[in-house]
């Protein structure tokens, strides 16, 4: 019951109830197994207190009775703990075998995406053996469909833990150490992640978007994040380019591209392409940029990114410039 | 004393110690407001006034005792690179900010003017890359460096390889005010 | 045994900051000799009037010498015929203040160049001046960097067949290095050779035969670093160039790669801390090679590289000799590049040798620096085995003297944040003496033994050159402020002198108008070494100074600051 009342509340994407890869799938049937036998014992423990309680009794039974009585109850007991062991036995070795199965690393042809969790964002690097193309970018994954991806996690302040909910189980980001986790997704989708461990003020608005792609869709993903950001053409647009060099903007953001290259906060050179801002908080719309960049701290308070001060024309075209970064 | 009369004692004590500590933990999300005189000062360096008889100007900082706000300013110091100039309060680039000597004044609007202004002979100005709020917090962090902070508001030791002793320990140095750069060069 | 680069015989003069070409820095004058130097006495002195570090060597033209102090850069010509050379002239250019902000290491400059009448030297705001030799009056002055940028120049030019090289500083700043040169007569920009980047930009075209595989292929300043990491990738040229007329090929080396933390920059980096060979002319480079590909510990490239034939397997080879910061003593063929040998001369962990086979430093897996972790023990620390301060090479005992230091660092990487115009280095570091205790050593180098003939050690890292005689005298400065001479073959400490300040300067030795041999040099402590002193930094933060300061904490007892030129004679 619980189970089909959780299904209704959550979307389809959000839910370890609804795996989309062989690793969630695993773990969700280990979850299932494990609810039904323990389902079922409790119905029979049930029946069997029921029992205990409404049995008939003779008053006047004596010590030989009770005797009679003994072995039998004995041998249930036995036999219930023998069967109860064997279960937990099962149960573990059915553990074991799925923890062993989605932790061993599938080989050389994953996909390695570094995750560092940051307050309260993250930082998303594609490393591949040509550092040419490596790829840095902050709070959407994109991965391919059908091959495995391992993703190393790490943390620069405190414990975070990444949780692509649908996908994968949750794996925490320990400052100073580097975890690492893979799975797989069957099918193309967004789907959404989450933080899972406390991390601080915005802890609950720390979420992150894995969004699988048919392979050819994600190696031209992946080629457009490797470029760097164009000169924008239009003249609105290079104003507010300009307004982002002046501004305290690269005191935090790079925009591969410009002289901007600090790693303090997201890395804004193909900002337009996300889905959302701030780390799954806004849907990334105009307004809600807008709003973002003049008070964040209505938004999210408590994030790093101070609130700025910008004339109405230096925030449009700052706007417009940062919409040209796809 | 009766036993009631002594708990009630005992229950304001600790009440009123722990009102006393929320100032340094307040925070202050929202920033200070940045039209405001206290966020954009303007500041006084020289001792001489002609005519005499003008108090110096002491106006506190608004973070000298939230210590949320000097462990940003700390971890601001860092990613905005002042480190690289001043490494952890030695100096280098840049003169130490760890001892007693200052070269354009100690008052926290002093250090304000340093960084949003700059200073001539390389210092650069941060004003209109750093908001004012944050600049506070620099400001605050950068006393903590020799002392001039409250040791429960001060910095403790860090994760890091330990370079200098925690700011918290740090003895107070009794700034001197304009004093000539140790670095003086030009002849 | 010195090669044809070595221009021309002896005149007494010393009209570029290494000599000659060949960069031998040798004089052939023997007035001075191992017997009589005890008597050496103090001829005149000037101040300066500047007390940061002061690293340039004087340079003597016929009956002038001319001294460039550190920011703001005077020069000073002093007449030599005139009892206690008067001043003739003084030239002041007037460097931006804010050029003070931006320069890694004390505001030190290493000296001018003499060409067609006029001298050359660079500015700490990243201008080149040429000033008029008889009367002082500036020629032409060329800007070449941005400070904005974290651009500086701190190096000596060199004037080769009428074109001006300059190389800028910078790579704790994230600049993107160069080697410019300038039209001796106009100032005007001849060409300029980039250090990363594309082959266009770094004038790399059908000229150019690496000799190892891994320096082969195209835009290798490019693919061999992350995104466009490059253009902030440093790789300038502070340092020091030779030139071989014969194969009309410039030689000079590259600077560390930025930032320090080699986490944020995959790949080996081309071209930084590596050495090119160009053709003056145009700048068209002929072969290269890198010392330290992936740099992981700030060994720049760029410390002098002598020229000599020498005798190697029964066959005279073309050699240039580079100690070089990692710790190696490399012999490379200066006509093609390839590495004859590669000896360590001090106490090494962070690598095992070169291969010779491929030209790749063996490095050690443990000593590599990873974000966020300490790691301990790395010798050699960050300054190497040696820095800038340049070695000598005498013919007659056929050594090179070699002034360095002794240093270990613990190290820890941390997040790169490059905002322009402000330090791009994410790393703390704690420098500390290594085995033995002494940070300084003058090591006697036979490079056809390939061992040292004898060492000296010092107290403090030896930050001034070397300078040898035909009288087999070595002279050399510390930093404490004594300026000694040693029996060249022995290593006998022979004289000394106790001036102001510490040296870190460049001696020179010269024949004075009078006839008399002379040797000059500046004291004036400062430098990366000495910035606790010229800096006045404070001692309680083991990492002030890039980590200096805590392997030199006792240098304010010993000395306090200075700008004096001392010269010394025979009586």
């Amino acid at each position: 019951m619980p189970v089909l009342f959780a299904h209704a509340l959550v979307q389809q994407s959000y839910s370890t109830l609804n795996p989309a890869s062989p690793q969630a799938r695993l773990v969700d049937r280990l979850g299932d197994s494990m609810f039904i036998t323990a389902a079922v014992v409790f119905g029979l423990v049930v029946l069997a207190l029921l029992w205990a309680v409404f049995r008939r009794r003779d008053s006047d039974e004596g010590p030989a009775e009770d005797a009679r009585r003994e072995w039998p109850l004995r041998t249930s007991a036995l036999v219930a703990t023998a069967v109860t062991t064997a279960i937990l036995f099962v149960f573990l070795i059915l553990d074991v075998s799925v923890g062993r199965s989605i932790t061993t690393n599938p080989g050389k042809g994953a996909l390695q995406i570094r995750v560092t969790g940051h307050q309260w964002w993250w930082e998303v690097q594609y490393r591949d053996s040509l550092p040419k193309n490596w790829v840095t970018t902050a709070n959407e994954i994109h991965i391919p469909v059908g091959r495995p991806v391992v993703f190393e996690l790490k943390s620069t302040d405190v414990i975070h833990s990444f949780w692509p909910i649908s996908l994968s189980p949750k794996k925490d980001q320990i400052p100073g150490d580097e975890n690492s986790l893979w799975f797989q997704a069957d099918s193309a989708g967004v789907y959404r992640g989450q933080c899972a461990e406390f991390c601080g003020h915005q802890h609950a608005k720390m979420a992150f978007l894995v969004i699988a792609d048919p392979p050819a869709e994600f190696a031209s993903w992946l080629a457009r994040q490797r470029d760097t950001a164009l000169t924008p053409t239009d003249a609105l647009a290079r104003r507010g380019k300009e307004v982002f060099l002046a501004s305290p903007c690269v005191m935090c953001h790079a925009i591969s591209g410009t002289p901007a290259g600090s790693r303090i906060g997201p890395d804004l050179t193909h900002l337009a392409s996300r889905r959302t801002l701030a780390a799954g908080t806004l849907p990334n719309t105009r307004d809600n940029l807008i709003g973002w960049i003049v008070n964040p701290q209505v938004i999210k308070p408590g994030v790093r990114m101070p609130p700025n001060q910008f004339s109405g024309p230096d925030l449009l075209a700052l706007v417009a410039y940062l919409e040209t970064l796809k | 004393m009766c036993s009631r009369f002594r708990d009630s004692v005992i229950l304001s004590a600790v009440l009123a110690l722990s009102l006393a500590a929320c100032q340094r933990e307040e925070r202050n999300f929202q920033g200070l407001p940045s039209g405001s005189a206290v966020a954009n000062p303007k500041v006084r360096e020289v001792e001489l006034v002609p005519g005499g008889n003008v108090p110096a100007d002491s106006r506190p900082g608004p973070y000298e005792e939230n210590a949320y706000a000097v462990s940003q300013g700390k971890t601001l110091y860092n990613q905005y690179n002042c480190s690289g100039c001043h490494f952890q309060g030695g100096g280098g680039i840049g003169p130490p900010l760890m001892d007693a000597d200052w070269i354009y004044g100690s008052r926290p609007a002093n250090i304000y003017e340093t960084i949003a202004e700059g200073r001539p002979n390389g210092m650069p100005s941060f004003g209109r890359k750093i908001v004012p709020d944050q600049i506070w917090q620099i400001t605050a962090y950068v006393r903590s460096m020799s002392g001039l902070l409250r040791k429960d508001v001060a910095p403790g030791r860090t994760d890091d390889m330990q370079v200098r002793p925690q700011e918290q320990s740090a003895q107070k140095a009794k700034p001197v005010q304009s004093a000539i750069p140790k670095s003086a060069e030009i002849p | 045994m010195i090669s044809a680069a070595d221009s021309g015989p002896d005149d007494g003069q010393w009209i570029m900051p290494a000599r000659n070409y060949a960069s031998t820095r040798y004089s052939s004058l023997s007035q001075i000799t191992v017997q009589n130097v005890q008597q050496l006495q103090l001829a005149w002195t000037f101040s300066t009037g500047v007390t940061r570090g002061h690293e340039a060597a004087p340079l003597v033209v016929g009956s002038t010498m001319y001294v460039v102090t550190p920011f703001p850069n005077l020069l000073y010509a002093l007449d030599l015929t005139q009892p206690g050379a008067p001043l003739k002239w003084t030239y002041k250019p007037d460097p931006s203040l804010a050029s003070q902000g931006v320069a890694c290491c004390d505001l030190v400059n290493r000296g001018a160049s003499y060409y067609d009448g006029k001298i050359y030297y660079n500015t700490l705001d990243a201008h080149t001046v040429a000033v008029d030799a008889k009367t002082g009056k500036e020629v032409w002055k060329t800007k070449v960097g941005e400070i904005t940028r974290g651009e500086t120049v701190t190096m000596a030019p060199l004037v080769v067949k009428g074109k001006v090289l300059v190389g800028n500083s910078g790579g704790e700043f994230g600049v993107r290095g160069w080697l410019t040169a300038l039209d001796a007569k106009t100032g005007k920009l001849a060409w300029r050779a980039y250090h990363t980047g594309p082959d266009k930009d770094v004038l790399i075209d059908s000229r150019f035969k690496p000799f190892y595989s891994q320096d082969q292929g195209k835009d290798l300043g490019v693919t061999t670093w992350p995104g466009d990491a490059w253009k902030i990738g440093g790789g300038g040229s502070w340092g020091w160039i030779s030139y071989d007329p014969e194969l009309n090929l410039i030689y000079y080396g590259t600077s560390n790669p930025g930032p320090w933390n080699p986490d944020v920059r995959p790949g080996d980096n081309k071209w930084t801390a590596g050495i090119f060979a160009r053709d003056p002319a145009n700048g068209e480079a002929v072969w290269a090679y890198q010392w330290s590909p992936h740099d992981l510990f700030d060994h720049d490239g760029i410390n002098e590289q002598i020229l000599l034939d020498l005798p190697i397997k029964g066959q005279t080879r073309k050699v240039l000799i580079r100690p070089e910061r990692n710790g190696y003593i490399y012999v490379l063929d200066r006509t093609s590049g390839e590495v004859l040998s590669a000896d360590p001369y001090g106490y090494i962990t962070t690598s095992r040798g070169v291969d010779l086979q491929t030209g790749r430093l063996i490095e050690i897996a443990e000593k590599t620096p990873v974000t966020g972790k300490v790691v301990r023990g790395i010798c050699p620390a960050a300054p190497g085995m040696k820095d800038w301060q340049p070695s000598s090479y005498s013919p007659r005992t056929g050594w090179l003297y070699i002034p360095h230091q002794n240093l270990c660092q613990d190290v820890e990487t941390g997040e790169a944040n490059y905002i322009e115009g402000t330090p791009y280095v994410a790393a703390t570091v704690k420098m500390y003496a290594g085995p033995g205790g002494n940070r300084g050593v003058v090591t006697a180098w036979d490079p056809v033994a390939r061992k040292a003939a004898w060492q000296v050690k010092e107290r403090f890292p030896v930050w001034s050159g070397t300078v040898v005689t035909a009288g087999d005298v070595v002279f050399y400065g510390t930093m404490e402020g004594w300026f000694k001479a040693l029996d060249a073959r022995s290593g006998k400490p022979l004289w000394q002198f106790k001036t102001g300040s510490g040296i870190i300067g460049q001696p020179v030795v010269y024949r004075g108008p009078d006839g008399k041999e002379y040797v000059a040099v500046l004291s004036g402590v400062g430098g990366w070494a000495g910035a606790v002193v010229a800096g006045g930094l404070d001692v309680r933060d083991s990492s002030a100074a890039l980590g200096f300061v805590n392997a030199m904490k006792d240098l304010p007892q010993v000395t306090t600051k200075g700008g004096m030129l001392y010269v010394f004679a025979l009586p």
